[in-house]
């Protein structure tokens, strides 16, 4: 299984991998992914720290931000890109993800029902 | 500076695990020293145990798992005979060893056989069925075999040194806590299924990765057979399963270790929450080990029926949903525990939907057999006893799955029956199906036919005898695990089911002399085409065994059926002649990372259970200093010249042409 | 690529529906590694969902304990955070400079990397360290087990990570840019771009939803 004996033809791009850039261009992807990435980062601490806003709102503000600053990661360091080469990967990462929604999603609404319903032994104690 | 480990860790006062040991340490040392003796050593080193070849690691991991089978139908066989002498009694197994025993055989049953049985038949197949030289990671292949018998080896020295869980398969907190359980047995079961844990993560992405990215020309996604199919989507479940496991376990770990408080009864804890994550792995588990199976039937259907498999885009999608579908469902398996209606009724539901895909591809067996030229050879013989059985117990997954029903049926008998039912019925008979279908693929001859067959009517009915009883006895009241009882009604159906027990020991006994006849009778049953059975996927289009390159040339696919669509057209045009030049092939070289990683991986793992913290740093450092010095070195491959390539491939096309003449119509 | 179809439809058929692309055959070296290895972050990443779905479960459960807003400091966690996107930015330099067989920059921008995520190691272990000592331990409580494993857990595979980066500098030192070792070190940037998303994931959930409750 050597490099040599794959024909190059084919238009497969490795995670993480470009398609062909020039150096520059690259860089410039990484300062703008970085600047993004630093903004949403302030975005979020300024809002969890502020009283500017109306209160209830900001769980669910910062996880958008979290999930918006995940996908400026995925794009511009891991160059998860949806093109068309990159099929492959992107369909793994969205099994990947439907898991881990299955997986917090699942666990969170579960214990809950059963914490409802059966509390746990020192809160037991707790309400007695 | 040895921690906990002493001599009383030696369990001086219980015969029955020292003599089982000390038989085990003498039949190793006794092998051992043949295998030395006769000079077998440097071969058994360069051929096996640092081989980075697919095809051997794959034997080996069924190796493994034979031998580990063994082991677990021992403890099968002391339970069967504990409950049926401990009516009203204590039988002849102590409350404390039956406990160990029950957890032992789950664990080794489902973590030791049936995983690694199915790992090696894909690790085996796919890549012959691909059409490609290897799979994409050879040597962490290896490391991911030897990992998992690191495991294997660890659960085994816990018959002698200390003691195995008592928490059954699962291990459930708080009972698995460091207040209940203070011994070393849920350290063994922890440390081994985290360490074989990995082994078989690697295997996983190792074989997605193979399945996406190796194929060979003109492979495409639907023309691939469906064990490579089923394959991927049993490993993207290991992928995806596998880490809830090795997260839980750690948790657990963390526990007992360092007095954390994820599952304690004390300072918020939550028992609970472990029942949850732990069925998140375990429910994908079960699919994880079926799927293969699934394939293995579908490959065996379809060649012995001498027709294409029926519907094979509906297997492809029932296999991919079931696959999705397998991560929705995990509740099922505690209704009882206080989810309430809602949470029950969705999940009880999405259960009972799994259970479609898995009609739809009863179906496809069934149309593929009808008005097919039926060979009721040994694999299909399996075969044919699965559909039969795995009926039964997927009715009554169904019916499980209806959660007032659950709450009548949960760890009673039934349960046990059920799982069994599904496990041996699908799993097991699906891994003796494979087993014998590519034992001449593997070794270059066939399997005795008529001792197969011995061997598959004892386990059948071995298999109803034993386990109808346990469906009875569990509407009847009983419940799983117990040491002794003194219900009347239960009795009689304890006895059958040990009856029962000793006519599947004899269907094993014949596995055994059928492998050894064999053995003998090499020559007479020898595969010199490569083609013993009339196939139709690529495994059959290369010689028995292959050669380590597996193919001469990367076979360039038209279809679905590659091989049968090839030999249907080498007959038409004797097309078999004009080859073109030979190549020089690349092959990956061997390497003794995994056998030496492994070797760290176990003085690890037995510091880590007896607390000796300096070995547990010596084992790491000696792990990565592995892979470092892997990583150093300068040639990973070797060419194997043309000529060579083509003196080896000429052998076989001679012995082929015959047969290509002859066969590619029906 | 060879393109299979029935001749007269190809030209009817400018979206070429039902046009069969023939699978090119096996993919390259680069593409397998990489990709085996995108499989290995995602289950990494599963791994991840179950602390993170332990510390939903019992962030509540303080056992009379302190509360998350109690004893996070948000400057740190800034800090923590600052260090970590700023690593994965010299990373990506790293892998450019590798990319281009430029070895003085890939040493610069691998310890730099290095160097940002030592800052970032021992800010947290301060953190514990001080937790621990005030009696705040992972025993105290489940909310304290799960916050520390969480964070915990990031906190060793950034270790693993530097470990693994110092190994690529020695690697590049004693082999050069051979195509194996770039292949390591397309996979390392890989994974520490990884470890930046969960901890984005880490800092939302865990440090500022904790503080804002
Ligand atoms: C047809 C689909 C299936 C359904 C609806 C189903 C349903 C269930 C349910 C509801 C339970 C829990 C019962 C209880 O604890 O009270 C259960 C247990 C179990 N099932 Fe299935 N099942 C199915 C197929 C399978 C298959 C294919 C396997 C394995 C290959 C399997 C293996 C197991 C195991 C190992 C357990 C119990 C483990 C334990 O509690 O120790 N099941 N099943
Ligand atoms: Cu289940």
């Amino acid at each position: 299984m050597s490099d040599q004996s794959h024909a190059p033809t084919d238009h497969d791009l490795a995670p993480g991998e470009e398609e062909q850039h020039s150096v520059g261009t690259r860089i410039l992807g990484y300062v703008v992914g970085l600047a993004l990435a630093l903004l949403l980062t302030a975005t979020s601490f300024f809002i969890a720290g502020t009283d500017l806003v109306w209160q209830p709102s900001i769980p669910v503000a910062l996880i958008v931000l979290a999930i918006a600053q995940m996908g400026v990661h995925l794009v511009f360091f891991l160059h998860i890109t949806t093109g068309p080469d990159n099929t492959n990967n992107v369909l793994a990462l969205a099994f990947g993800l439907l898991v881990v929604f299955l997986v917090v999603g699942g666990t969170v609404w579960i214990m809950a029902h059963l914490n409802a319903n059966m509390p746990p032994m020192d809160q037991i104690m707790r309400m007695q | 500076m040895l921690g906990k480990l002493d001599w009383s860790a030696i369990p001086f006062d219980q015969p029955i695990p020292l003599i089982a040991g000390a038989v085990v340490l003498v039949a190793i040392l006794a092998v051992l020293t043949w295998v030395v003796v006769k000079g077998h050593l440097p071969y058994l080193w360069s051929e096996w145990i640092t081989s980075v070849d697919h095809k051997r690691i794959g034997v080996m991991y069924i190796l493994l798992a034979s031998v580990m089978l063994l082991r677990g139908g021992s403890d099968a066989i002391m339970m069967r005979i504990q409950q049926a002498v401990a009516y009203q009694s204590q039988g002849y197994l102590p409350p404390e060893h039956y406990n160990q025993i029950f957890s032992a055989h789950g664990t080794i049953m489902i973590f030791f056989v049936a995983m690694p049985f199915v790992i090696g038949l894909m690790n085996l197949i796919v890549p012959l069925q691909l059409g490609v030289r290897d799979v994409a990671f050879p040597t962490l292949n290896s490391v991911g075999f030897w990992l998992t018998a690191t495991g294997a080896l660890l659960v085994n020295l816990s018959l002698v040194v200390g003691e195995f869980a008592r928490t059954g398969w699962l291990a459930f907190p708080p009972l698995s806590e460091l207040s209940y359980s203070p011994g070393v047995g849920v350290d063994y079961y922890a440390w081994s299924l985290q360490i074989s844990g990995v082994g078989t993560l690697v295997a996983g992405i190792n074989l997605v990765t193979t399945v996406l990215k190796l194929r060979t020309k003109g492979m495409n996604y639907l023309r691939m057979p469906m064990f490579c199919w089923t394959t991927l989507a049993s490993n993207l479940l290991i992928v995806a399963a596998f880490p809830i496991l090795t997260a839980t376990l750690a948790m657990l770990l963390l526990d007992r270790y360092l007095g954390f408080h994820f599952f304690t009864n004390e300072a918020g804890g939550n028992v609970m929450m472990f029942m949850n994550l732990i069925w998140a792995w375990g429910h994908p588990e079960v699919y994880i080990l079926v799927l293969p199976a699934f394939g293995i039937f579908s490959e065996v259907v379809s060649t012995f029926s001498g027709k294409a498999l029926f519907g094979y885009r509906s297997m492809v999608l029932a296999t991919m949903a079931i696959c999705v579908i397998s991560f929705m469902v995990w509740l099922h398996h505690f209704f009882t525990m206080g989810a309430g209606p809602d949470v029950n009724a969705i999940f009880g539901i999405a259960s009972m939907i799994i259970a479609i895909p898995t009609g739809v591809k009863i179906y496809n067996w069934l149309f593929t057999m009808y008005g097919g030229r039926i060979r009721f050879a040994t694999p299909m013989l399996w075969s044919v006893g699965f559909m039969v059985t795995f009926i039964v117990g997927g009715l009554t997954g169904v019916l499980l799955a209806v959660p007032p029903a659950d709450f009548m049926l949960h760890n009673s008998m039934f349960l046990v029956a059920h799982f069994h039912n599904v496990i041996i019925g699908g799993v097991l008979f699906g891994a003796f199906a494979g087993f014998e279908y590519w034992f001449p693929k593997a070794f270059g001859f066939r399997l005795d036919e008529r001792w197969g067959k011995l061997a598959f009517w004892f386990t059948f009915l071995g298999f109803f005898i034993t386990f109808v009883p346990l469906y009875i006895a569990g509407m009847l009241g009983m419940t799983r695990r117990m040491q002794h009882y003194d219900v009347a009604a239960w009795r009689p159906w304890m006895i059958v089911a040990a009856i029962g027990m000793a006519v599947l020991t004899i269907g094993v006994i014949c596995q055994i002399v059928q492998i050894v006849v064999s053995i003998r009778n090499r020559e007479a049953l020898r595969d010199r085409t490569g083609d013993p059975w009339d196939g139709r996927s690529l495994e059959w289009a290369t010689s028995s065994p292959p050669p380590v390159f597996n193919f001469a040339f990367n076979p360039d696919v038209r279809g679905e059926d590659a091989y049968w669509d090839m030999k249907a057209r080498a007959q038409q045009q004797s097309l078999e002649r004009d080859r073109p030049e030979y190549q020089d092939i690349e092959m990956p070289r061997n390497s003794p990372t995994g056998f030496v990683c492994a070797f760290f991986a176990t003085i690890m793992g037995f510091a880590l259970i007896w607390h000796i913290w300096w070995m547990v740093i010596l084992g790491g450092l000696g792990a990565w200093a592995t892979f470092v010095v892997f990583a150093w070195r300068d040639h990973d491959e070797y060419v194997i010249p043309a000529e060579e390539v083509a003196a080896i491939d000429r052998v076989n096309l001679e012995e082929r042409r015959d047969l290509v003449s002859m066969a590619g119509t029906v | 690529m060879a393109m299979t179809a029935t001749a007269g439809h190809a030209h009817a058929d400018p979206h070429h529906i039902g046009v069969v692309i023939e699978h090119p055959g096996p993919a390259s070296k680069r593409i397998v590694t990489a990709y085996g290895f995108w499989i290995f972050l995602l289950s990494d990443i599963v791994m991840f969902s179950c602390f993170f779905a332990a510390y939903a479960v019992l962030s509540g459960q303080t056992a009379g304990g302190p509360k998350g807003s109690e004893i996070f400091e948000q400057r740190n966690v800034a800090i923590e955070t600052v260090c970590l996107l700023l690593s994965s930015f010299t990373c990506g330099m790293a892998s450019i400079a590798a990319d281009v067989r430029n070895r003085f920059w890939f040493y610069l921008g691998m310890t730099v990397t290095c160097v940002l995520g030592l800052i970032f190691l021992v800010i947290e272990f301060r953190e514990f360290a001080d937790l621990v000592a005030r009696g705040y331990g992972p025993s105290r409580s489940a909310f304290l087990t799960a916050f520390f494993s969480l964070v915990g857990c990031h906190g060793l595979h950034v270790s693993a990570g530097v470990l693994w980066l110092l190994t690529m500098m020695a690697q590049v030192f004693a082999k050069g840019f051979r195509a194996d070792v770039l292949r390591r070190i397309m996979c390392f940037a890989l994974f520490w771009h990884a470890l930046d998303i969960v901890w984005v994931g880490v800092f939302s959930v865990v440090y500022l939803l904790g503080s804002a409750a």
